[in-house]
Formats: C-alpha cells, sequence, structure tokens
C-alpha cells in the first residue's frame, strides 16, 4: 500500500478526497492545517504528499520548502493542489519531484496524477 | 639693458603659464610689466560672443576710482578696443585730451594722458586687448609695441586656455551636481570590479557608504540577493565581454543594511577605449516601492480568482461526487446525498455573497446606490440582529449582548444599510470568536452615536488594523469571505458622514469595530430623491 498524506484545511476538500480514494490502492491521512501536517512527516515518512496551497497560517508553498529541507523528504513526490492558475506556481518546478493539480479536479485526474509521481519516484 | 628685458619676458611667459587663474596671471603679469613699460592703468579688455567689451582686468596705480570698470559690459562703439579689433594692430593716443575715442574722453577725466591699445589674437581671432594708460602725454612709442609683441601671443593663448579650462570645470561641476543630487546610482566600473565611480545615494538605497564601494573590491555584488547574484553577474560579463551592448532593466534584490530587502532596476553600458571594453558605467533605480504595490496587485488578483474559483471548483466536485454515487448506486454511502446537498448548498452560498458583495461595492463605488433615509432606531435593529444570529452564535458557544441606552435617540439614515453594517460586524465577530461573547453597544458623544461591536476573538495586529477596510484585505487569504465585506461597511458609515475604526490590543486579545454616525446632519451624500439636500433634523426621542 502507498501512504498518502494530505495537508488541506478546507473540510470540504478533505472530504473529496477521502471519497476519490476511497476503496483504492492506498492508505491515507489528513490534516487540516500546516503544523499538523508537518508533524505527521517527523513521524513518519509517506509516499507522496499532497499539498493545498492557501491554508490558513502557514502556506503550502513553505510547507514545501520546509519539507524539502528534511533529508527524508528531499526525494519524496509532491502535488500542490489550488484553484489559482498553475502559472503562479511554475516556480516550484525547479525544485523537483513536484507538480500541480488545479481544482477542480476528478478522480480520474487525481489518480493520474499520483501515479505519475509515484512512478516517476521508481 | 637687453639681458634684463629678455630676462623679464621669460619671467613673464613662465607667469602666464604657471596657473589657470587668469586674475594671478594677470597680477604677476603686471608687476613684471611695470619694471619696463611704466603705466598708471593696464586693463585687460576681452571680446564677448555678442561683440560688447568686457573689462577682465583693471589695474589702476595712483588712483581707485575708475569710471571703466572690471566685471562690467561696454559697448564697443567709439572705444580704442574697436579701431584694435578692426585693424588687428596696435594703436597709440598721444594725448586723450582730444578725444579721438569715447574712452579717451572717460579716461582724460581720471588724469590719463596717452594711451596704448594691443591686440591679442588667438588662432588668427582676436580675442582682447591689453590697454596701457600713462598720465603723461605721448608716452608710448614704437619700443613698447615691440616689446609687448613678444609677450601678446603667449597671454592670448592663457587666456583661451583659461577660459575652455573654466567651461571644463564648469561642465565638470554640472556633472559632479547631478551625480551627487541624483536619487539613482550612478557608477562606473573597472573591468576588475573596482569601483571609479559612485555616486552618494548608494548609501540612502542600500545604507552603506560610498567608501565601502570604493575600498572593497567586487562589493556591490556581494550585496545582490543571493537567488539574483548569478543572473546579475551573468548579464554584466555579457556587456563586459561585448556579447551584449548594454543591460537594460535588469531588475534584483540586495541587501540593505539593516537586512531589508531593496529592489533595483540596472542599467548598464559598457565603457570603451577605441576597440576594447575596459569597464561599464550605468545606474541603478530604487523599485521597492513600485514591486510592492505590484505584489499587492499580484496578491489581490489572486485572493479574488481563489474566492471566486474555489466555490465554483467546489460545487464541480460535488457534482462529480454526485455522479459517481449513482454510479456506485449509493450503496455503502447512506449519508452521501445529505453530504453533497450540503457542500452544493454552502458553495452556492459563498459564491451567491461573494457576487453580491462584489456588486456592492461596486454600486457603492460608483455613487449608482441610493439611500431611503428615515428616522432610524438603532435599539430596534441591534435587538433585531442578536435575536436572528443568536443561532449562528450559539452553535459555536458564543453569546450575543446588547446594550442600547434609552437616551439615544433616532438618527436621520438608511435602515436597511445600517442594519447591514452591524450584522456585517457581528457576523465578522462569531466567524472569528472561538469562545466567549459578543457584546453591542452605543453611547452618546457630542452630536454623535457611536456604536461599538466587541468580540473575545482572535484580535488583530498593528497591520490588519491599518489594512482591514482596504478592499478585498483578508488576513489570511484562504479564509472563507470575498474580503469586501468591511469595505462596503466602511463606505456606508462614510455616506452617512460617519467614520468606521478597529482597536484591538493584538493578537488573542480580542477586537472592536466602531462607528460613529451623525445624529443631526445624517445626510447620505448619495440621498434618494425625496431627502434632496435640505436639511431636517431627526428629533432627540426616548425609548
Amino acid at each position: 500500500m502507498t501512504d498518502l498524506l494530505i495537508i488541506e484545511d478546507d473540510l470540504e476538500m478533505q472530504e473529496f478526497y477521502k471519497d476519490m480514494l476511497q476503496g483504492e490502492q492506498f492508505t491515507i491521512s489528513l490534516a487540516s492545517n500546516a503544523d499538523e501536517g508537518l508533524k505527521k512527516t517527523k513521524e513518519k515518512k509517506y509516499d507522496l504528499v499532497i499539498l493545498d496551497i492557501l491554508m490558513e497560517g502557514i502556506t503550502g508553498d513553505r510547507v514545501f520548502a520546509t519539507l524539502r529541507k528534511d533529508s527524508r523528504y528531499k526525494e519524496v513526490p509532491i502535488i500542490m493542489a489550488s484553484a489559482l492558475d498553475e502559472k503562479m506556481y511554475r516556480c516550484f518546478q525547479a525544485l523537483g519531484n513536484v507538480s500541480f493539480l488545479e481544482k477542480p479536479f476528478n478522480k480520474e485526474r487525481l489518480l493520474g496524477e499520483i501515479t505519475k509521481r509515484i512512478g516517476s519516484q521508481k | 639693458m637687453f639681458i634684463h628685458k629678455k630676462e623679464i619676458i621669460l619671467n613673464i611667459n613662465r607667469i602666464i603659464f604657471s596657473s589657470l587663474d587668469i586674475k594671478e596671471v594677470y597680477q604677476s603679469m603686471s608687476n613684471e610689466l611695470l619694471k619696463v613699460i611704466d603705466f598708471d592703468r593696464l586693463s585687460v579688455t576681452l571680446i564677448t560672443e555678442d561683440n560688447n567689451l568686457y573689462e577682465n582686468f583693471v589695474l589702476s596705480k595712483d588712483y581707485e576710482y575708475t569710471a571703466l570698470k572690471e566685471g562690467v559690459l561696454y559697448p564697443m562703439e567709439g572705444s580704442l578696443m574697436k579701431r584694435v579689433v578692426q585693424f588687428r594692430e596696435p594703436v597709440i593716443v598721444e594725448d586723450t585730451s582730444k578725444g579721438r575715442f569715447l574712452t579717451d574722453t572717460v579716461l582724460f577725466r581720471e588724469g590719463i594722458r596717452s594711451r596704448l591699445g594691443f591686440p591679442l589674437e588667438y588662432k588668427g581671432t582676436v580675442v582682447g586687448s591689453v590697454n596701457f594708460g600713462s598720465k603723461r602725454k605721448d608716452y608710448y612709442s614704437k619700443k613698447h609695441i615691440n616689446f609687448f609683441s613678444q609677450i601678446a601671443p603667449q597671454l592670448a593663448m592663457a587666456i583661451e586656455n583659461t577660459r575652455l579650462f573654466n567651461k571644463i570645470k564648469e561642465a565638470e561641476e554640472k556633472y559632479r551636481t547631478i551625480i551627487e543630487s541624483s536619487p539613482d546610482i550612478i557608477f562606473e566600473c573597472k573591468k576588475d570590479g573596482v569601483f571609479s565611480l559612485m555616486s552618494p545615494s548608494v548609501e540612502k538605497i542600500t545604507g552603506y557608504s560610498v567608501d565601502h564601494f570604493y575600498d572593497n573590491h567586487g562589493y556591490g555584488l556581494s550585496l545582490c540577493h543571493a537567488e539574483d547574484q548569478d543572473r546579475v553577474q551573468r548579464e554584466i560579463l555579457q556587456v563586459l565581454h561585448g556579447l551584449n551592448n548594454s543591460s537594460m532593466d535588469l531588475e534584483f534584490r540586495v541587501i540593505h543594511k539593516q537586512g531589508k530587502v531593496i529592489w533595483l532596476s540596472l542599467e548598464v553600458l559598457p565603457i570603451k577605449e577605441g576597440n576594447s571594453i575596459i569597464g561599464s558605467e550605468g545606474f541603478c533605480r530604487d523599485i521597492t516601492e513600485r514591486k510592492k504595490l505590484e505584489e499587492l496587485k499580484d496578491n489581490l488578483i489572486r485572493d479574488v480568482t481563489h474566492e471566486l474559483k474555489t466555490p465554483v471548483a467546489k460545487i464541480e466536485m460535488a457534482v462529480d461526487m454526485f455522479e459517481r454515487s449513482v454510479e456506485t448506486g449509493n450503496k455503502n454511502t447512506p449519508g452521501k446525498s445529505s453530504q453533497i446537498h450540503e457542500i452544493l448548498r454552502n458553495n452556492v452560498n459563498r459564491l451567491k455573497n461573494s457576487i453580491k458583495n462584489i456588486l456592492d461595492i461596486s454600486k457603492l463605488e460608483s455613487g449608482m446606490e441610493t439611500f431611503k433615509l428615515s428616522d432610524v432606531s438603532l435599539a430596534d435593529i441591534v435587538k433585531q440582529i442578536a435575536s436572528e444570529m443568536k443561532d449562528a452564535a450559539g452553535r459555536k458557544g458564543i453569546v450575543i449582548l446588547y446594550q442600547i441606552p434609552s437616551h439615544i435617540p433616532l438618527i436621520k439614515a438608511d435602515r436597511d444599510k445600517i442594519y447591514h453594517v452591524i450584522a456585517h460586524l457581528v457576523d465578522n465577530a462569531i466567524k472569528f470568536t472561538e469562545q466567549g461573547e459578543i457584546s453591542i453597544s452605543a453611547r452618546l458623544v457630542p452630536d454623535e452615536v457611536e456604536i461599538t461591536v466587541e468580540d473575545t476573538g482572535r484580535g488583530m495586529d498593528e497591520e490588519t488594523k491599518k489594512r482591514v477596510f482596504e478592499k478585498f484585505y483578508k488576513e489570511t487569504p484562504s479564509a472563507y469571505g470575498s474580503g469586501i465585506g468591511l469595505t462596503i461597511c466602511k463606505h456606508i458609515v462614510e455616506m452617512h458622514r460617519g467614520r468606521i475604526w478597529v482597536e484591538s490590543e493584538g493578537k488573542g486579545k480580542g477586537s472592536q469595530v466602531k462607528f460613529v454616525l451623525p445624529i443631526t446632519a445624517g445626510y447620505p451624500l448619495g440621498s434618494s430623491g425625496h431627502t434632496k439636500t435640505v436639511p431636517c433634523y431627526a428629533k432627540p426621542k426616548c425609548e
């Protein structure tokens, strides 16, 4: 099973993730804010992190930077999700193994993105 | 005697080329001249560009007053000088009493009886003359002319050199003033990175003095923000290596001495000597303010986009969720429909609110909004709001308290709009309060009523207090809401000729939003037809 961590402060969005990933070959952990998410990454190494960008408190881009400084998370694939345009976050691409998921997305698109990221990892 | 004269000529020549201060030259020259040509008055006259005469130097031996003064312009007409210039040869006036020239008459009154005018020629042009005056009649002769003709060419050259030197000095002075007063950083840098020029504005912009840049090789680049250093260096090297004729509008960050980030825009050009590039020159403009505004604008667009796109995205995803649940026949998910229904309802409301707010603010800003004035009881409004919002507050365990004293009079206002303001403030208070209470109160201050909505919520820092009424401002970009609500409140209050502000001791210490409305002159600027502009005073009335 692949371990996914989803850091997303919008509870309705969390429901969508749960609904879409239900019954797939993943175990999911959910974090409702950046602090909670970072705490989880310290406790365990996840195979992939899905990160909301505009979150209350610490925003996703800063979580991303913090994760990349952690030696265990240097290479871990990350998917950054937002309702905003991809072009606003193009700068992250240089930091490696990251992709952008624009909201709204459907199940197919989410699974496709996860598979692509995990695949590129192997 | 001959050797003696020769020595004097050599002396005078030496004097002429010893200084670029022409006054000093004249003075020393006249001292030497006195040894061989006696005079009671000596002047050097120059011709100005518009053919006037300019007395550049006047020395009168036995008397101080002279009508033809130093530093004054005279017309050429009628003067000895005109004759000297015209014929390009020395002119002797044996007796000034005969008044051959206008200037003879003037000088005769001062006791000068004879004169010798000598042209000063430089590169074939007469630039001026040297004029001797003696109190003795018929004093000057051919021998004086012969003697002075050996000095005149050098003197003319010295005068022209000084003029040229002064012109260069003036231009340099201008250039220096420009550099010293320029708000931009003007610089020249040698190929090895050593600065040969750095304008003083660099200290104002970066916090480091000019000396830092002169003393430390490559200092400019080391101040660059780490992320911009390579890019700036690459661009400058391209100019230095002749791969680029110039680099324009290169924007980069430097770190100020006090640690803050400064944005600069650089223009750099190569300095050439013959065909080779020996350095670079250019200027840097401080564009920090512009960058800040750009960032604000970008954030604004980002936040508004986010606020409008998020509910639409979630509606779309809820529809997708619904379709999938239909496909799977709702087998394992009994609560799914109500969950989807709730998400849809929430987001339709959120979107509806955002759109309404944007339309409201547009109407208020354009002055299209009309106000319906009536005598409004604040107590009634507050009572209504407290009762309507009791449940929403109660769900978070918050109590709404209110106290409107009975002596608060009716105010002339648009009831719906004032209701909107107070309701929005209470709604906000509920949103940002986790526990405790919200209290609504009013008090009478001279000619005004002050209404306060106070909560025990998360409070505000200085930045938020300053910006909370800005359109689209949200402390947390992802937070629910359009960031327009308080802007709308501010517009409504101000159109009632009131004021609105916030008070908070800081984060976690609750906030108070206060606004005042005038009791007697609450006429909205955009008042509706029937109220016109006739003042109508609300009668104070107790409840």
